[in-house]
């Protein structure tokens, strides 16, 4: 009865509590190579919802490329429970806010990552580590 | 040549057999449980307050060996008094944070398959602790599940306890600022940490919580489990309070909300 389906159950939950624990050592270790680590990446871009839920955060952001095109991105954060002890609440960001994205993202060029800090519309920083 | 391919063999067989020995002079039942100390008048310490993991000491860390933290050195660390089957097993094991960390095949129960971590793994996650404290006993409440231990003050083990999660738990004041908790009767499902490190059902685990000031709570453990090393080790967890009100957001296991997560942010990173 070990199905395909409970394998896939723990390959998620794995990496979901996994990343939710790399914490301090991030800056080490990352997502186990899904991002890179060794630089953050800055974006301007426009916020389009923001998810306060376990296990991690979502911020979604749209940024424009070089050609113009919109490009939607997701980034994680801590869990909310540590985003509250760094200053977070839900009401953190909201859709239309025009930010600055400072984050580890993914090595193979998706469009997702992990927050590393943010500027809001008013020059506030958030840092997410 | 072929002699020379035996030689490993071989060298594997002596290890497993010098291991299962081992493993069998060190099954006497846990020492019995400590009690307060004679002619005990400690007051009652003040431990109210949220508790968070102290950022600048240890953070939430990986692994409980004083020596090693981050979880870099398993398997070799100095502090911990392995008995082979156990550190075979730690080094079996894979963990889904630290140095060695590998989400798609953890082997991390509470992770796996969303089961309580026990104590005292359950400090090596990044949530808060609060201790009510009563007369009859003190209730150690955690933001994650949210779980919670009663510690029966004033009182016993069972004669023979079954094997749980949580254990058993007594406890008692001494200095006038330390709750000491005596805990035995755990299954031995759950890691003692982040990186594996493995106990069996003898383990008998003594934490001393103290507040240092204000602002700081220690929390000293002893991890006495003659069935899995060979004397007692200790640990160490530092906490500050917290300004954020406990319990302000549940950190909850669903599988829901890991699979949206798992959707949203790996599965992009994961394709090639």
């Amino acid at each position: 009865m070990t199905s395909k389906r409970t394998r896939n159950l723990g390959i998620l939950v794995s990496l979901a509590a996994g990343l939710l624990l790399t914490g301090r050592l991030s800056a080490h270790h990352g997502a186990a190579g899904l991002y890179d680590t060794t630089k953050s990446v800055m974006m301007k871009g426009t916020i389009t919802k923001f998810e306060w839920t376990n296990p991690h955060n979502q911020i979604y952001f749209d940024v424009k490329d070089d050609k113009g095109n919109v490009v939607h991105w997701i980034v994680a954060t801590e869990p909310p429970q540590v985003m509250l002890e760094r200053g977070w609440t839900r009401r953190s960001l909201k859709e239309g806010d025009q930010v600055m994205v400072y984050a580890f993202i993914a090595s193979n060029g998706a469009p997702v990552g992990n927050l590393q800090r943010i500027v809001l519309p008013d020059g506030k920083e958030l840092t997410a580590r | 040549m072929r002699s020379r391919a035996l030689i490993p063999a071989i060298a594997l067989m002596a290890t497993m057999i010098f291991s299962l020995v081992l493993r069998a002079q060190n099954t006497a039942p846990a020492r019995p449980p400590a009690g307060p100390p004679p002619g005990n008048t400690s007051k009652v310490a003040d431990l109210s307050g949220d508790w968070a993991p102290d950022p600048k000491r240890g953070g939430i860390g990986q692994s409980l060996s004083l020596s090693d933290i981050s979880g870099r050195q398993r398997g070799k660390e100095e502090d911990i008094p392995y008995l082979p089957w156990a550190r075979e097993k730690t080094l079996s094991e894979r963990s889904s944070t630290g140095p060695d960390l590998g989400f798609a095949n953890t082997t991390d129960p509470q992770v796996l398959y969303c089961e309580p971590p026990g104590v005292p793994h359950i400090y090596l996650w990044p949530i808060k602790t609060k201790l009510v404290q009563t007369p009859e006993a003190v209730y150690i409440l955690h933001e994650l599940g949210p779980y919670f231990r009663v510690v029966w003050l004033n009182s016993k083990h069972p004669e023979d306890p079954d094997p749980q999660w949580w254990g058993h738990s007594i406890g008692w004041y001494e200095n006038d600022n330390t709750l000491v908790v005596d805990t035995i009767g755990f299954n031995d499902k759950t890691w003692l940490d982040q990186v594996g490190h493995p106990h069996t059902e003898q383990l008998h685990l003594i934490e001393r919580y103290r507040r240092v000031d204000k602002n700081t709570m220690e929390l000293d453990m002893t991890i006495d489990d003659p069935g899995a090393y060979t004397k007692p080790w200790n640990a160490r967890r530092n906490f500050i309070l917290s300004t954020t009100g406990f319990l302000r957001y549940q950190q909850i296991c669903s599988v829901r909300e890991n699979q949206r997560f798992f959707d949203n942010l790996a599965k992009p990173a994961i394709k090639k």
